[in-house]
């Protein structure tokens, strides 16, 4: 969205550039920071670059290359889960189930190679497994009528269910990879070292495109903004909610094979899986989507994920003792969103200015 | 436009209704009937809102839908434009059955309405809210031609003569009147040649409601489009309206051109409503005392 809006501002009034000649370089300034606090993203961009000075600063090594990789993890796969949650988030649902999603991908996948399926093919029909536990979500949603909230908490634990009982709660690993030799295909899909990475920016870039550029994008902010309207001007409301579970689940089944990928095997662990749901819900949140819906940006969820990355590698970094670590996560949480609410506050006028 | 010539426009329409009339084709001339609802009635669970409705909409004419609070005009409204569906009756588009299946569905039969709640989307923009569900995208990939969008959505609403500075804008930092102004514009500006319109004036000023008045004459002087209207003020009825129509029980108790009646009339009207409905309940308490407690409703 604030892609759109910084891009129709310049095409009604060419205020930048050379038309503004009258004006001083410290109002040019001036206004381009304006400009740029008024972008949703604006507030925690500011607050990331503010950790990450901090961190360069007051934590040895964390300005390394040797860091940036082990930063990577932390951080691409929670975008991922961000971006899709990011558009359930905008319809004004809650997808409470792609961390079990997470978790059982990676088993569907080594069924399937398992029993002799090309490995690509069977990523594929993997998503295709993910993306059905999301029209299943999709339809006691919108069509059922339950809650998200409880629709997705009653996946969470038959996923988690489904996963203990077809893995016998046993790790396995990962077909196609070997802790060894990284292939083409562990390359690809989450082995090499910036293959998460590519994937991130790939799907962050693609899906802000897609919400703010197309009418799935605009549809999403309509059942969000106002669902009755919307289905009065002739939304599809319930094929547009469908459509959105749907991506969220393939998205997150996606990241458990790239991380099932990465770390060569699949462990059927729901803990480990919940931490990653809650994070990605974190990245989408701290990164400016509304719990309320209706507006929500992918590239902030990104950032969102840069930033819980950072501040989890620096702490590490710093040394700060395991016990502390959730502690100043949750309140640098806290206080991140309450910077955004201010923000959020001056850039629509409402109050405190 | 083809004129068929079995079609017989005017007072006889008006006779016949209810009746099944003759086939036409579409299109056709002035004051030849375009839409026709038949004994509609529609229940949500205890509630009646439409008993037995039947009424006619011919080409060119501003017909005013009057009736009380919850007396289901916007129910009627809402079952012509495809967003529900009523529990019986028919309805008849250019002599043709027509049974809408969705809101898309009328729309491309060129039935299009301005909801009593606008259906405006608060975080949208003034032109992505005016081409909902209409935008228009580039070739081959379907991105949204924002610019073109914003240019139309602009031409639309200076027709209408409703002045908003930035169409860019979310329409949740509009005035209730410029809010109403789009979702005419939407309506009017689309492609449709039958207008729903449901409460079109309601959160609007004496000015910008004089805007949609003389909107709407303009619209009738060029002949091309028919409007049902569902109207609260009786003077904005008689100043606009062809014809006027009023929902009571919900059926059609009172179906008259607006040059053959009065605000007195119609008030007359509405007043003996409320004095029969006062009547009943007495009629109702004291046969329920009557027949002692156990018999009361």
């Amino acid at each position: 969205m604030a892609v759109a809006s910084g891009s129709n501002a310049s095409a009604e009034a060419p205020s930048g550039g050379p038309a503004s000649t009258g004006r001083t370089l410290g109002q040019e300034a001036s206004s381009l920071l304006r400009r740029f606090l008024t972008l949703r993203e604006g507030s925690i961009i500011i607050v990331t670059i503010v950790t990450t000075v901090y961190f360069m600063v007051n934590a040895n090594g964390f300005a390394t290359s040797a860091n940036f990789k082990t930063l990577l993890p932390y951080f691409a796969p929670i975008a991922i889960l961000g971006a899709g949650e990011v558009f359930v988030m905008i319809n004004g649902e809650i997808d409470l189930s792609i961390g079990a999603v997470y978790l059982i991908t990676p088993f569907f996948f080594y069924k399937l190679a398992s029993n002799g399926v090309p490995l690509v093919p069977a990523v594929i029909v993997s998503l295709i497994g993910s993306g059905l536990i999301g029209f299943v979500n999709g339809f006691f949603i919108a069509v059922v009528g339950i809650s998200s909230f409880v629709a997705t908490f009653g996946m969470l634990f038959t996923l988690d269910g489904l996963t203990l009982v077809i893995s016998h709660t046993a790790p396995v690993s990962t077909p196609g990879t070997s802790a060894i030799h990284v292939n083409t295909f562990a390359q690809v899909f989450g082995g090499g070292i910036y293959s998460e990475l590519i994937w991130a920016l790939a799907i962050v870039v693609i899906l802000q495109l897609v919400l703010t550029f197309t009418r799935w994008g605009i549809y999403t902010v309509a059942v969000g903004g106002n669902r009755l309207g919307s289905a009065e001007a002739g939304v599809r409301v319930r094929l547009v909610l469908i459509r959105n579970f749907i991506m969220c689940a393939t998205l997150a089944g996606f990241v458990g094979v790239l991380e099932a990928v990465r770390t060569v095997t699949a462990t059927p662990d729901p803990s480990g899986s919940n931490e990653i749901l809650f994070q990605g819900i974190a990245a989408a949140v701290i990164g400016g989507t509304l719990l309320r819906g209706g507006s929500g940006t992918v590239v902030g969820a990104l950032i969102g994920a840069l930033f819980l990355g950072v501040l989890h590698d620096g702490l590490i970094i710093k040394g700060v003792s395991a016990d502390y670590l959730d502690l100043y996560l949750g309140l640098a949480i806290i206080l991140v969103m309450s910077i955004n609410v201010f923000v959020q506050r001056v850039r629509t006028g409402s109050g405190v200015g | 436009m083809l004129l068929p010539a079995e079609m017989v426009a005017g007072e006889e329409a008006l006779a016949s209704r209810g009746a099944p009339a003759p086939r036409a084709a579409s299109g056709g001339a002035r004051g030849e009937e375009v839409l026709r609802v038949e004994h509609i009635a529609k229940s949500f669970g205890a509630t009646t809102a439409l008993r037995d409705l039947s009424l006619t909409l011919r080409k060119g004419e501003v017909l005013g839908l009057l009736g009380d609070n919850g007396s289901g005009k916007s129910t009627l409204i809402k079952i012509i434009c495809g967003f529900q569906k009523q529990d019986s009756g028919q309805m008849f588009l250019h002599g043709e059955p027509y049974e809408p299946k969705s809101v898309d569905d009328a729309r491309a039969h060129g039935i299009d309405t301005v909801y009593q709640d606008l259906a405006l989307v608060d975080e949208l923009s003034v032109y992505h809210n005016m081409f909902l569900r209409r935008e228009r995208v580039h070739a081959p990939i379907p991105f949204l031609s924002n610019a073109i969008m914003s240019r139309e959505a602009r031409k639309a609403l200076d027709g209408i003569g409703i002045n908003i500075p930035r169409l860019d804008v979310p329409v949740a930092r509009l005035s209730g009147g410029q809010r109403q102004a789009i979702a005419v514009a939407r309506t009017v500006y689309g492609e449709a040649n039958i207008l729903l319109l449901d409460e079109p004036l309601a959160a609007m000023g004496a000015k910008e409601g004089g805007m949609i008045l003389e909107l709407i004459e303009r619209l009738k002087q060029e002949g091309n489009v028919s409007i049902l209207m569902v109207l609260h003020n009786y003077v904005h009825v008689l100043a606009t309206c062809d014809r006027v129509n009023l929902i009571q029980d919900g059926t059609i108790a009172l179906d008259k051109p607006t040059a053959e009646t009065s605000v007195e009339e119609l008030t007359e009207i509405v007043v003996e409503e409320y004095r029969r409905a006062r009547e009943a309940a007495i009629a109702a308490d004291a046969a329920a005392h009557a027949a002692g407690p156990s018999a009361s409703r």
